[in-house]
């Protein structure tokens, strides 16, 4: 009777795939399940170098990171096996292990050559339990661009911290270019990815001791409140008119149109606002830290790797795959043919032409980019199973604050009685 | 005798008969059983379960996610926000359907052939359309604000507050979706024999009067097939959602099914999830039923 239910359970999970391929796999045939970034992409274009090598065939699909949820959700719940090799982010990694969704590759990287060329930091954020689950190929963080000739013309320096950017926005801000734009559309990736950047530079934090294991909800706090208002007063008073319904894409454009004068963003769309062929303000653009508050400076961190499927037929494959993937030559390729710079095999910052390309596009980005990860908190966004359910509640109050639908006091109250609902505590 | 045998014979050719359309019937039979019955089977069992992702099952089964349905403040807040969506989305595409159907019926020659642009709406993917609606409504991007910005007026940012945000994506999906009211109208319309209107002409009815009592009355089953459909339908809202909202302001635009997602997905809640979604489907088969049972009385 168990064993009907949990197979109806699964099928039923799975009726709701549409579009899931079920490829059977030959022998020598993976299937590769990656959502769109400019690594992804750059991989999906090497496939046929992979099979050169190895003569295994590799199906790269790279799809869009709301269907790659469903996606690899249903497929894992249904054990389908359809998938060999599956982009993990950090941010979902604990609540995938939870669920037996991955296996353990503890001895397949310590067998990896390239092991020793990753970066220390993003191959720990694998693991959990004593075990590694996966293997980081990029580590992005959040940076601050800046454009040089309006603080010019208004006589005032590169804001340090985030009450310097208060002063600096009321001073800059008029119709045509707004002070500033960040992310603010509810959702752990999109506003809980740019808000914990404000909150814990005013020394606001999810729980009371996270590292010491103390899960309390901690949000409702005086500094996470102080920090709700800077970034509510930014968006609302110096941002561009819709602020807060923008998500990284408005942003985005906001800045390359010319209409603000800073954001606050990740490393890839920080990346094309200073380089000349992806935006025309380029070179009146500066890019720096995001501003400290009275507890320092916090830049956002997101690790990506590569794992495998509990349920793939077989790992020795996958485990090749992934250290082609990881491997200097191939991110080095990588680098030179997409914006990526926040490779995590650390020889490719030596090769001369990355050194070059990145110089080129400004010369302070890989250094900023690097004094940026080194500030980075591992544990930035909190990294729970339960995070994505956190992330999705706290981030729909912090929006409802931003937009005025409740005040910012009673965001955080309802925030931190959602965390408390949600971790059953 | 010779009529009873008759009978006998006719009544035997009748049962194969019979016999031979239900077998015609079983591939259908077939695939409504594989693609729609077992999956809602296994909704329901989901949905009386316990059933989540990271926590697995203890092969609890009960009512424990109808009771809590009851209470969740979430739900209400989305049933609120499907019933403004799907009651003023389903409105307005109705009644401008019918209006454009109305206008293109009248139409003949050779610029009939319009018709096929009023389709096009319909034919672009619905994450398409949430695209360009997301940005006619973002004030940075949007062509309208910058137009308006020209005379010095600013047009508010819709998606930023509640109501904004609800009446920006029943834009969208009026968009999208009025076609397929139109097409049917259209179809209905002309169905009406002109034989009516031109009786009615005769005996001096003015052209005011005739679309009132003769076009529209034979209107009505259209009417409510449409309206059926796209209740049903609006019920499922999700792409405008994801794309233009994402659920924002706050939860303003979170519709029921949105919620379900946000359970399933992003809170591993599979067995709640569930429970949301046979609620819905509960509700859309009563009211399918309900004006089903309305058209009968309608058409008889």
């Amino acid at each position: 009777m168990k064993k009907f239910l949990s197979t109806l359970f699964s099928a039923t999970v799975l009726a709701g795939v549409v579009s899931t391929s079920s490829v059977v796999n030959a022998a020598d045939e993976l299937n590769v399940v990656m959502f769109g970034m400019p690594y992804t992409k750059g991989l999906a274009a090497l496939a046929d170098d992979f099979e050169a090598k190895t003569g295994i065939k590799a199906n790269i699909d790279v799809i869009g990171q709301d269907v790659f949820e469903n996606r690899i959700t249903l497929s894992f719940t249904g054990k389908s096996g359809d998938i060999d090799v599956v982009h993990t982010p950090v941010i979902q990694v604990q609540r995938w292990v939870s669920a037996g969704w991955l296996k353990p590759i503890t001895a397949e990287v310590d067998a990896m050559a390239v092991k020793s060329d990753i970066m220390a930091g993003p191959l720990d954020a694998y693991k959990i339990n004593g075990e590694q689950w996966a293997v980081p190929y990029m580590a992005a963080t959040g940076l601050m661009t800046y454009r040089k000739d309006i603080l010019e013309e208004a006589g005032v320096e590169v804001p340090q911290t985030w009450e310097d950017m208060l002063s600096v926005a009321a001073k800059i801000h008029n119709d045509d270019t707004a002070a500033i734009a960040m992310r603010a559309v509810p959702g752990q990736g999109f506003n809980m990815f740019i808000f914990p950047m404000v909150m814990r530079a005013y020394g606001g934090k999810f729980f009371e001791d996270y590292t010491g294991g103390d899960l309390t909800p901690a949000i409702n706090s005086p500094e996470t409140l102080e920090a709700l208002n800077v970034y509510m007063k930014l968006l609302n008073d110096y941002g561009p008119q819709g602020a807060g319904n923008f998500n990284f894409a408005e942003v985005q454009a906001a800045a390359q149109n010319g209409q603000i004068a800073f954001a606050v963003e990740g490393t890839g769309i920080a990346a094309s606002l200073v380089d000349p062929e992806k935006s025309k303000f380029a070179d009146k653009t500066g890019i720096t830290l995001p501003p400290a508050g009275p507890a320092g400076r916090s830049p956002a961190i997101a690790v990506h790797g590569l794992g495998i499927p509990a349920s793939a037929k077989n790992p020795e494959l996958s485990a090749k795959f992934i250290e082609w993937a990881v491997s200097t030559e191939t991110m080095t390729k990588i680098a030179l043919a997409q914006p990526f710079s926040n490779f995590t095999t650390q020889p490719v910052a030596q090769n001369e032409e990355v050194v070059a390309k990145y110089s080129k596009v400004h010369p302070d980005f890989l250094t900023v980019q690097a004094e940026a990860l080194n500030l980075a908190i591992g544990h930035y966004r909190p990294l729970l199973p339960e995070w994505p359910a956190l992330g999705q509640a706290i981030g729909e109050n912090i929006n409802a604050a931003l937009n005025g639908l409740s005040s910012p006091e009673e965001a955080l109250e309802a925030a931190e009685q959602e965390m408390r609902d949600i971790l059953g505590n | 005798m010779t009529s009873s045998t008759h009978l006998k014979t006719r009544g035997r050719a009748t049962a194969e008969l019979e016999g031979g359309y239900r077998r015609m019937m079983l591939p259908a039979v077939f695939a409504v059983g594989l693609f729609a019955i077992i999956p809602l089977a296994g909704m329901l069992a989901l949905s009386f379960s316990d059933y989540h992702l990271l926590r697995g099952t203890n092969w609890e089964f009960g009512l424990k996610n109808f009771v809590r349905l009851a209470s969740d403040k979430r739900l209400m807040n989305s049933v609120y926000a499907m019933a403004i969506l799907s009651f003023f989305g389903v409105a307005t595409q109705v009644l401008i359907g019918a209006a454009i159907a109305v206008g293109l019926s009248k139409i003949v020659g050779r610029w009939r052939l319009g018709r096929v642009l009023f389709l096009l709406p319909y034919a672009v993917p619905h994450v398409a359309v949430a695209l360009i609606w997301l940005s006619l409504f973002t004030p940075t991007l949007s062509p309208i604000n910058a137009f308006f910005d020209i005379f010095g007026i600013t047009v508010p940012s819709f998606l930023t507050t509640k109501n904004g945000a609800l009446f920006a994506i029943v834009m969208a999906d009026t968009w999208t979706n009025f076609p397929f009211t139109m097409l049917i109208i259209l179809a209905a319309l002309q169905g009406i024999s002109p034989d009516l209107e031109e009786a009615a002409a005769l005996d001096g009815a003015t052209r005011v009067k005739t679309f009132f009592y003769i076009t529209l009355p034979l209107l009505i089953p259209a009417f409510l097939m449409v309206t059926l459909f796209r209740f049903i339908d609006s019920l499922k809202h999700f792409p405008m959602i994801f794309v233009m909202t994402k659920g924002g302001p706050g939860r303003s635009t979170q519709a029921t099914n949105y919620y379900a997602y946000i359970q399933t997905f992003q809170n591993s809640n599979v067995a709640y999830g569930a429970a949301i979604a046979v609620t819905l489907f509960v509700v859309a088969a009563f009211i399918s039923f309900y004006v089903a049972k309305l058209n009968q009385r309608v058409t008889s």
